[in-house]
């Protein structure tokens, strides 16, 4: 194990294993507020009227007449609404906010406003859109000659739905305007983004306006994009009350209208002559709900990993997001990856069965390898260790032979093993941090000698506030004690760029190490200095061209294997976890627990994504899951020890060799399930989730058969 | 009014008998280490301990604890048993983002309270009411094992 | 405590039950899912007759506010109440939720309920001008709807003391902790000198009210093992007849397939 990689007592451990760390909604705040948000009841409607109550004194309504500034929300394209205008475009969009004193009254009165609708006929169906958001194309080689040659062509479509970050800490801010500013605190990922959306809404100068991340219970990519719009409200609430205004979304409320995965459907023709695969021709749905939000973003990467860990020269893949009348989706940890792992790593499965090979035996032909062409006709530049992870993996879970043992059993419990073999580009997509974040991170030393971080990410649970100051620390030759972090305030820390991509270690924390080196050199005892470093983009990468879809869409790739094992109680129809075992390549850990903790969890949300989290919405556009009781993640008795290891393949560009890691570990969990459930069951599968239900569908149809 | 005794000393609530107590111990008694996850038991970011039992403090209406004692983690943070825990849940880097912990601290309290050296299997049927997203579990299952181990005599 | 009350005595909480309107408040963790602002309570937790577990020549007497908790920990209380309270939640509602708010809150779901359908309980229901004891099979008069009267309080359930050992009981839901029962099944099976004595099964969370067909199980009343398989047919078709899943969430299909697998384990278990 490297050095740096010998794990730390966490920054905040102490804080928050005494119950003392203060999230948003343990701020009390003299004079401060109430407001709770009306919620469009239906799908697709003009609003005609809204009706209000006798208002009692110091109780307001806040809308869109309300807002200063510009009534859109800065996220990419600026289509969200902060209050909704004329029409409402999803069940959840937001019209008014009631604010108050006394939370039960705001309560009260927000039940006895009436909105006036003039029902339209939503889309639910992202099949039938006739809008789509964004439309991406790219190819390499020749696909259409490879169909045309091929000796079969192998036609399949796989579906994904929904997944709820179900961060314990539900979405919070509190606004409140002083000295002629505005700060809004909270529970949030990118205080930066936030920062430029409540600017936007208040319509005011970028210096007029303070934003604070807190102590924030889970994110996840739910609290990326999503509090940038909760924060606009809460800031227009607040001007208009000129007093603090606290809004905490309940559970219910959260599930049933923030941001989720998109689901998708992907289409798979796979040219096949004399036994090679010869070609991919891939057609990507993607989800998006009523507004873009980050959708063009999700849909790219989804695009980028289409065609797996696997060498297609000939190949193109075709996506489009589209636009349905249901809760817009936004980032969720693997951000478009988890999607399209599933479909193609389901399609190598079932393509082997078709040629009377093992999955794995078909998959290993054609793993990439340092040197070889991405599928956006990038460079794998750096060394891929699939076949090390492979043998590994085969070690720990004897796999191989499972996979002949398990075939065909017909007693009550019905076992089986999956394998998945995947990736995830490292950082944000293209030429976004080079030419959108531009990050800065700096470092200032005290007088009395301690050094402060100063980045604008933000610990979610990842342990940034740890992984950051032992980099900084380590890199100084001083004792991590002597080094802090404080929740980014963006009165005082500069824009580092946002919590997302797993960017934050690998690139900000590469700054740190950076600004780190430049103080040790000219470190002055006794004084105080601040060092600034900026982002300067690899040298080795070829260029991104998002008009082309071409080029390096990442600088470098983070790689794992998972292998699951199930049993199936043949009569209910419900799955044990014998098994869970995933390798991680993360280039070097910056600490050992940390990048562990982070890959269990990771992995965990991904065997729930492929079992149990199912989320749909009624005939209405209701999601109908809105509770945890509804909507299933697994508990402490539904998986064993999860099994995960750690493979140092050290990153040239990273912080002591340290790529993305956040997202990784969710990315491949779920054909891994799939496939195992297709060793137990005997039959291919197509969807997630795959739950008893289903299950029990394909029991049954094998009994009559 | 609603006497009971809270982290050790006998206090007295104006609440309602048909308030909750999660409100009651965060707003009145200023105790926010107590959270709110969910409001409907599911998933135990709420947990006190009750009269010795560990209960989710958003399914309890204040007058069903008139005369009983509430033990949080403001008054849990005060002992050798934390202090156990605390060291455990540490060396394995347990918190990630904190909101299930305080509920995680008590729940396991109530297992080695209830058996000083638990199987996993036990430990995890301990745990099973209080929901992580972050950890995957692990490392909680971890730290209470070796808590139990190094905290020999403590439970 | 204003309009709500904690009782200390069983005549105490009848006196309130018969002279106010009150909601009897057993653990709470149904009622506190949507509180009632203006709910007037009648807390029973200290009430020491509703919190025994004992046993006479007949029966063995439980407390309605007894806890799961308190069941799974007591000596007495039989093994398939216990393997079912076991299995309930999880640890927290456990420690909360009581037999007595899982009986009288009316719902299919509720895992103690099943067994109590299972095992031919009977409650022991008591006001301040008497008290009556009924089946619990006779106690339900719809989905949550129970002929409980205003003035009465389900104060025990008596179960019996013997012939409850030969159990099969399984509980199907999401996941394995908080799992509300998506399937229940209970049964008990007792021969005596050859013969099948007891034949007793229930199923719960499939239609309105906890589906106990003793007819159907009668017809293997008398009979020896091999006389059962001779009816095993006719049972089976009896019960795929009576077992109509209602609509929910999960699809009626899947209720009735892990239904009658159920059924068929568990004669399988016994020889049938």
């Amino acid at each position: 194990m490297e050095k740096i990689s010998k794990s730390a007592k966490k920054k905040d451990h102490e804080a928050k294993v005494s119950g003392q760390a203060l999230y948003v909604d343990d701020h009390v705040m003299d004079n401060m507020l109430y407001g709770r948000l009306l919620h469009s009841t239906k799908a697709k409607a003009r609003i005609t009227d809204i009706i209000l109550p006798a208002l009692p004194e110091g109780y307001l309504v806040v809308d869109k007449n309300d807002v200063p500034g510009v009534n859109r929300v800065a996220i990419i394209v600026h289509d969200t609404p902060v209050y909704a205008e004329d029409t409402v475009e999803y069940i959840g969009e937001p019209i008014l906010m009631v604010v108050g004193p006394d939370f039960k009254e705001v309560e009260r009165i927000l039940h006895e406003v009436v909105v006036v609708y003039e029902e339209q006929v939503p889309v639910l169906d992202m099949r039938k859109s006739d809008t789509a958001f964004f439309k991406y194309n790219y190819a390499k080689g020749d696909i259409d000659t490879a169909l045309a040659e091929a000796d079969r062509v192998f036609i399949e479509t796989f579906q994904t739905g929904y997944q709820e970050q179900a961060y314990l800490e539900t979405q919070g801010l509190i606004a409140y305007p002083h000295a002629g500013r505005m700060t809004v605190r909270g529970s949030m990922q990118c205080p930066y983004y936030v920062h430029g959306a409540v600017a936007q809404a208040l319509g005011c100068e970028g210096k007029a306006v303070q934003i604070i991340q807190d102590v924030t219970g889970g994110g996840f990519g739910g609290k990326e994009a999503f509090p940038s719009m909760l924060a606009c409200q809460t800031a227009v609430a607040a001007k208009k009350a000129n007093k603090p205004v606290k809004v905490i979304f309940d559970r219910r409320e959260d599930m049933e209208f923030t941001s989720k995965r998109h689901p998708s459907i992907c289409t798979y023709k796979v040219a096949i002559k004399n036994g090679e695969i010869t070609g991919m021709d891939i057609e990507v749905l993607f989800n998006s709900g009523a507004y873009t939000t980050l959708s063009a973003v999700v849909l790219q990467r989804g695009l980028i990993c289409a065609n797996g860990v696997y060498r297609v020269d000939n190949l193109r893949v075709a996506g489009r997001a589209v636009k349905t009348n249901t809760v817009p989706c936004g980032a969720y940890r693997g951000f478009g990856a988890p999607q399209t792992f599933f479909a193609v790593e389901m399609a190598m499965a079932h393509i082997a069965k078709e040629l009377g090979m093992d999955s794995l035996e078909l998959k290993e032909k054609y793993i990439v390898k340092q040197g070889d062409v991405t599928s956006t006709s990038g460079k794998y530049h750096f060394h891929v260790p699939l076949p090390e992870m492979i043998q590994r993996i085969d070690e720990l879970t004897d796999y191989r032979t499972k996979r002949k043992l398990y075939q065909n059993q017909t007693g009550r419990y019905r076992k089986g093993i999956g394998m998945s073999l995947f990736y995830h580009g490292c950082g944000f997509t293209g030429s976004g941090e080079r030419d959108i974040i531009k990050a800065v991170a700096k470092i200032r030393k005290n007088a009395d000698d301690t050094v402060e971080v100063l980045t604008s990410n933000a610990d979610i649970g990842q342990g940034l506030k740890t992984t950051f100051c032992k980099i900084v620390a380590d890199t100084l030759g001083i004792s991590y004690d002597q080094v802090f972090i404080d929740n980014p305030d963006t009165d005082r820390v500069p824009d580092s760029g946002p919590t997302v991509a797993s960017r934050s270690l690998m690139t900000v924390g590469g700054l740190l190490r950076r600004a780190a080196e430049k103080l040790k050199k000219e470190w002055r005892p006794g004084e105080e200095q601040v060092i600034e470093e900026h982002f300067v983009e690899p040298d080795f990468v070829i260029p991104f061209n998002l008009e082309e879809f071409r080029g390096d869409a990442y600088p470098t790739y983070s790689w794992s294997v998972n292998a699951i094992e199930v049993e199936v109680d043949t009569l209910t129809a419900t799955t044990e976890i014998l098994g869970a075992w995933g390798i991680f390549d993360v280039g070097v850990p910056v600490d050992m627990n940390i990048i562990l903790g982070q890959m269990q969890g990771g992995f965990l949300q991904g065997i729930g994504y492929a079992s149990m989290e199912q989320m749909d919405y009624n005939d209405k556009g209701r999601i109908r899951n809105n509770s945890f009781s509804d909507y299933i993640i697994p508990t402490a008795v539904d998986v064993p020890n999860l099994v995960t290891e750690i493979l140092n393949n050290p990153y040239t560009h990273g912080p002591y060799g340290a790529k993305g890691a956040g997202e990784l570990p969710l990315v491949g969990a779920a054909p891994a399930y799939l496939e195992a459930m297709e060793n137990a069951l005997g039959t291919n599968l197509n969807k997630v989730p795959f739950t008893q239900e289903d299950a029990m569908s394909i029991l049954q149809e094998a009994n009559k058969r | 009014m609603i006497e009971f005794i809270l982290n050790g000393h006998p206090v007295t609530s104006l609440a309602k008998a048909n308030a909750r107590l999660l409100d009651v111990l965060r707003a009145e008694f200023s105790l926010t280490g107590v959270k709110c996850g969910c409001k409907e038991g599911e998933c135990g970011a709420c947990s006190v301990i009750l009269d010795g039992r560990l209960v989710n403090s958003c399914m309890v209406a204040m007058g069903h604890i008139a005369g009983s004692t509430i033990m949080t983690i403001e008054g849990y943070r005060e002992t050798e048993r934390f202090a156990a825990l605390d060291k455990a849940y540490a060396a394995v880097s347990a918190v990630q983002c904190g909101f299930c912990i305080p509920g995680m601290i008590l729940a396991s309290e109530c297992i080695l309270a209830k058996n000083p050296n638990p199987a996993e299997a036990e430990i995890r049927e301990g745990i099973s009411g209080n929901l992580c997203r972050c950890t995957g579990y692990n490392a909680i299952v971890q730290a209470i094992q070796s808590a139990a181990k190094e905290g020999q005599g403590l439970w | 405590m204003v309009n709500s009350y904690q009782a200390v005595s069983l005549k105490e909480a009848l006196e309130i039950r018969a002279t106010k309107t009150v909601i009897p408040y057993g653990g709470g963790t149904d009622l506190m899912l949507e509180p009632d602002e203006n709910a007037n309570y009648l807390f029973l937790a200290k009430v020491p007759e509703m919190k025994n577990i004992v046993d006479d020549s007949e029966y063995i007497r439980i407390g309605a506010a007894c806890t799961f908790t308190d069941i799974m920990e007591s000596e007495l209380a039989p093994a398939i109440l216990k393997k079912a309270v076991s299995q309930i939640a999880a640890p927290a509602i456990r420690n909360l939720g009581t037999v007595g708010g899982n009986i009288c809150n009316g719902s299919p779901k509720a895992d103690s309920a099943l067994i109590f359908f299972a095992t031919d309980a009977k409650l022991r229901l008591v006001s301040s001008r008497g008290e009556r004891v009924l089946p619990i099979t006779e106690f339900y008069l719809g989905r949550k709807n129970t002929s409980l009267q205003a003035d009465e309080l389900l104060v025990e359930i008596l179960m019996k003391r013997t012939g409850l050992s030969n159990y099969y009981y399984k509980k199907v839901g999401a996941r394995n902790a908080l799992a509300i029962s998506r399937v229940s099944f209970a049964a008990i099976f007792t021969i005596n000198q050859g013969k099948i004595a007891n034949c007793m099964t229930a199923f719960g969370a499939v239609s309105d009210v906890i589906i106990r067909r003793a007819d159907i199980d009668d017809m293997f009343i008398g009979k020896t093992i091999d006389e059962a398989k001779n009816v095993k047919e006719e049972y089976l078709t009896a019960y795929a007849q009576a077992i109509v899943p209602i609509r929910g969430r999960i699809s009626a299909e899947y209720r009735k397939a892990v239904c009658m697998n159920l059924l068929r384990d568990f004669l399988a278990s016994n020889g049938i």
